[in-house]
């Protein structure tokens, strides 16, 4: 990756420092829940409905329970003797720890099966039965806002957040949430405008596919519980878990080592609330291991539909824009809600509009749920105001850089939320998109059957607040330090970046620096590892930590009469007359923030912006529909990078998985929504071949002077971009025009026809 | 999964009888087999291991004898197929992944008769016949005869133990496939194409077996049924372009 000029270039900030856990990791010694057996663990296994909405008739256990080897068969009814309402969710507490009465979707938990042979577990599973009322299902995310067949009999909105409450107790909806922003009047200024402009844009529901599947292990007294689980969000989980139970927190002790990939699909409660009141009922360790295509049915990506209409004026201004979104949330709300919100309000996009409407809405569906997953929301949005930018751009014969150009928010202007625009790069990395594409050169178009085209396209993301992070730095008597967070490495790299942090405040090498993973017994609260949030608010906690143990050490050099340069390891020998004792620092960050109005308006949306853009160059194969990538450029603003190679990969990771969502991956279900394809063999995710001959990855220069040496999050950046650069590159190659995620090749051999 | 016994026989014979109950399958390189066993589609109570059967030799010897329990990957890497089939190579090389062909095997690749397979219509199209041992002794037959229908073949509790493929000599071959998705999917279609006296052409993939055809009018009358990968619509035109630049490939192959 080419370095930017860093303004804050010191030792440890902006060292490519090679990550931490590598050699564990490729010696096959770093720690996941995984590879975890206690003694006298039991195995649980899951028995899933096949019926996508319905009323439990019966369940008939027996022919499980009498299997030689099976310890016990678990359903609702059990699951109540420890948890009497066993519903959880960030958002609503919709979702039970075992089906209720009602099941909602295909694969939904009913029952599990425990044993101390996970394949006796699994023979089990296949013994039980059960009996359902079919009831009128729905898949659709605009036929759910009519629909006569209703998810949820009631609304139990958390109480976390203040915009669900009036949600709470309502019925007859499959409504979660309906975000509304009003500025200016759009409605007339689209009246007054010279030219308007409609379209209408979708995306499918894919999965997250860590390489890694969801694991949680619980090992449990009458009165405590450990459990040990890949988890993006111990501190959630023991909050949550505490809660269910009716315990104090300090009850309930929450691990998490490293995690094999997470981006979004282990966050929240997953399996703890089920292996928890396993563990509980068995009076011994329960571990649940999902399998690979299990995960299909346990957590997804966003389905969306996108309505996007834009008044503009004569000279190419962009002056008024609607925006109706859809978010098909699935069977339980998850986090849905927050990403209607929270991407909501960026889904006029990175634009200068004066007049502009948005309603965003969150749905309940008959599918399997929908949560966060690298983006929370933004892929699905820049998708779409995206294709529309450059639809409108040709129609007006401008060309899509320069219609961009002209119509980008500028560093101080307001964003539709009337929060101004602050330490966002996104006029730079325009510019630098144009130029590492080569835009104003002449472009080989191909010949025969292959015909090439290239296209780009921006994004950006307000990161999601309030939240926050606490972290504490010990420095031992021998001058070591070892840093205490509860942010999750999941192979993004936060570890070395925190120890890079830490390292640069003390003057220490990161690679001398231990950090400790989740461990609510031990590490202190911190919100979740998402959103790209945790360099930036993690980091700032660790920096002011490691400030506060530095602080702490130059007064004991006063107090003890030790000049300032003093070695560490003398200023313990002095205090304590021994290599004795050491010094703890503590932090804690939570970003300002207001809330928005009634009109969703607010004029401190967020602590930081991220902003993504791509280019892409391809081949159509005009014969076969078949799209080659030659070229992918992705360039972001990122603040400073703080592990420049970590930042590169984070890009060209973010932007291949993507690609992933952009040309292959779909949950494809049939009329009774049932999943056809919940196999590897038949939901393609890319594979090397896949890959462009040519990748750039790039962070301009740039600083968020709020974060930590200037750096933010970059984790979801390089996802922005990717779909609707490879549209337009399709439409600037052949004039076809897709509107629907995947881009396979038959929809684009149909247009060609 | 099911328990099931593990046998490992050293000799074709005793294979043969320890396959001969219910519910015992041979186990190759059990790249399908171990997928379809996950999946509980297939439940075996016995598995008969081949590896002991001393089954994976290549003998280059004017025609190619490659045994039933040759790796892909030692196919692939095998100077003689470079040399004298190179069309062999070419195809194995995008054959799935590494990862699988270095486990998986030529005899289960023949017998799983799954169509979106590589090996099946390309073998079927050298005029390659393979060798399979039963009770009653060896019999010989065509690659295109093991086929009954999809996931469907033709043995009688027998084992695949070689398979013969004529000489290519310098006539011009070539297999070519379109993925849909990603590009290490299963095919959509498959088309393999060896030119000489008698050409023999031969589609797979978008039918349920591997099917000889004469030229590309012949593919409007192949029964093909939409997937996944693509309408009935789609994959017969993706047969003829594929078919026409196959014969191209293979006019201009050199070696």
């Amino acid at each position: 990756m080419k370095r930017a000029t860093q303004s804050t270039e010191t030792p440890q900030v902006g060292r490519s420092v090679p990550r931490l856990e590598s050699w564990l990791k490729v010696t096959g010694r770093a720690e996941y829940v995984h590879n975890l057996r206690l003694p006298g663990m039991l195995y649980g296994k899951i028995f899933r409905s096949t019926v996508a909405h319905g009323r439990i008739r019966r369940i008939d256990v027996s022919a499980a329970q009498a299997l030689p080897g099976v310890f016990k068969v678990v359903t609702s009814k059990e699951v109540r003797e420890i948890v009497p309402d066993p519903y959880f969710g960030p958002a609503f507490h919709d979702q039970p720890i075992l089906a209720i009465d009602k099941v909602r979707y295909v694969g939904e938990p009913v029952a599990v099966v425990l044993a101390s042979d996970p394949h006796v577990a699994e023979e089990a599973v296949h013994l039980i039965s059960a009996e359902y009322e079919e009831l009128p299902a729905v898949y659709d995310e605009v036929e759910a806002m009519t629909s006569k067949a209703i998810v949820h009999d009631v609304l139990r909105p958390a109480g976390t957040f203040p915009d669900l409450k009036h949600l709470k107790d309502r019925k007859n909806t499959n409504l979660a949430l309906d975000f509304r922003l009003r500025r200016g009047d759009a409605a007339n200024a689209m009246k007054k405008a010279d030219r308007v402009f409609e379209h209408r844009f979708s995306t499918q529901q894919v999965m997250h596919t860590p390489l890694e599947p969801l694991v949680s292990v619980a090992e449990s007294t009458e009165s405590s519980l450990t459990i040990h689980t890949a988890s993006q969000s111990p501190s959630f989980v023991r909050i949550e878990i505490a809660r269910l139970l009716g315990w104090p927190e300090n009850k309930v002790r929450v691990r998490v080592p490293f995690l094999g990939g997470g981006f979004g699909a282990k966050l929240y409660i997953k399996l703890e609330a089920l292996v928890s009141v396993l563990s509980l009922l068995a009076k011994r360790p329960v571990k649940i291991s999902l399998t690979m295509e299990e995960q299909f049915f346990t957590i997804t990506k966003h389905a969306s539909t996108f309505r996007i209409k834009s008044g503009v004026s004569k000279d190419g201004r962009i002056v008024a824009r609607e925006c109706e979104v859809w978010w098909n949330g699935g069977a339980y709300a998850d986090i849905g809600p927050r990403v209607t919100q929270k991407s909501g309000f960026t889904a006029p996009g990175p634009y200068d509009i004066e007049h502009v409407a948005v309603d965003s809405y969150a749905l309940y569906t008959n599918l399997p749920p929908a949560g966060a997953l690298r983006g929370f929301g933004i892929p699905q949005l820049v998708w779409a105001y995206e294709g529309h930018t450059d639809l409108m751009a040709r129609e007006l014969g401008l060309d899509p850089i320069e219609f961009r150009r002209r119509n980008l928010l500028r560093e101080g202007r307001p964003q539709a939320t009337g929060t101004v625009m602050k330490d966002a790069a996104l006029e730079k990395v325009l510019e630098r998109i144009s130029v590492l594409m080569e835009w104003g050169k002449p472009f080989e178009r191909g010949a025969g059957t292959v015909k090439k085209g290239r296209g780009i396209a921006i994004g950006f993301k307000a990161c999601v607040s309030p939240t926050t992070s606490l972290a504490a730095v010990n420095v031992n008597a021998d001058g070591s330090c070892i840093v205490y967070c509860s942010t999750a490495d999941m192979g993004q790299g936060s570890d070395t970046a925190m120890a890079q942090i830490a390292g640069e405040v003390l003057h220490m090498a990161a690679e001398s620096i231990t950090v400790v993973h989740s461990d609510t017994d031990v590490t202190p609260y911190d919100m979740a590892t998402l959103g790209s949030r945790s360099l930036f608010h993690m980091g700032n906690a660790v920096k002011l930590a490691a400030e506060d143990a530095l602080n702490k050490l130059n007064v004991l050099r006063k107090e003890l009469g030790l000049a300032a340069d003093c070695p560490i390891p003398d200023i313990f020998k002095k205090k304590y007359g021994m290599q004795a004792g050491n010094v703890a620092g503590t932090g804690s960050y939570i970003p300002s923030y207001k809330s928005p109005d009634a009109n969703g308006l607010t004029d401190n949306a967020t602590p930081f912006w991220m902003v993504g853009a791509s280019g892409v160059e391809i081949e159509v194969d005009t014969e076969t529909g078949r799209v080659r990538l030659t070229r992918l450029v992705n360039v972001a603003d990122v603040g400073t990078p703080i592990n420049p190679k970590i930042v590169e990969t984070q890009l060209s990771g973010a932007a291949i998985m993507q690609l992933g969502f952009t040309l292959h991956e779909k949950m494809v279900f049939d009329a009774q929504g049932q999943l056809r394809n919940a196999s590897f063999a038949e939901y393609k995710i890319p594979g090397m071949l896949d890959l462009p001959a040519s990748m750039v990855n790039e962070a301009v220069v740039a600083e968020q002077k709020s974060g930590p040496f200037g750096g933010k999050g970059v984790g979801e950046t390089g996802t922005f971009g990717v779909s609707p650069a490879i549209a337009n590159a399709i439409h600037d190659a052949v004039g076809v025009r897709l509107t629907s995620l995947p881009l396979n090749p038959e929809s684009i051999w149909e247009k060609l026809k | 999964m099911k328990p099931f016994d593990l046998l490992q026989p050293g000799s074709l014979g005793e294979a043969l009888s320890l396959l001969d109950v219910a519910d015992a399958r041979p186990f190759a390189g059990g790249t399908a087999l171990m997928l379809m066993m996950k999946a509980g589609v297939l439940r075996p109570q016995r598995l008969v291991s081949l590896r002991n059967l001393r089954l994976d030799a290549i003998e280059a010897n004017g025609s190619l004898r490659v045994g039933a329990m040759t790796t892909l990957r030692a196919l692939e890497r095998s100077e003689a197929v470079r040399n004298g089939w190179p069309v062999i190579a070419r195809a194995l090389r995008t054959l799935s992944n590494v990862r699988v062909r270095n486990v998986a095997t030529v005899g289960g690749a023949l017998a799983h008769a799954d169509p979106h397979m590589d090996l099946p219509p390309l073998l079927s199209a050298l005029g390659a016949q393979v060798v399979v041992a039963g009770k009653g002794g060896e019999r010989r037959l065509p690659v295109e005869d093991l086929y009954a229908g999809y996931l469907e073949n033709t043995l009688r509790n027998e084992l695949i133990t070689h398979v013969e493929i004529p000489a290519l000599g310098k006539r011009g071959a070539a297999y070519l496939k379109c993925t849909t998705r990603s590009a290490d999917d299963w095919p959509a279609v498959g088309v393999a194409v060896v030119l000489g006296s008698e050409e023999r052409i031969f589609v797979s993939a978008a039918t349920d077996r591997p099917v000889r055809i004469k030229d590309e009018a012949a593919i409007e009358a192949l029964k093909i049924e939409g997937d996944l990968h693509g309408s009935a619509d789609y994959k017969k035109h993706l047969l003829k372009v594929y078919l026409r630049r196959a014969i191209d490939e293979a006019r201009n192959a050199v070696h």
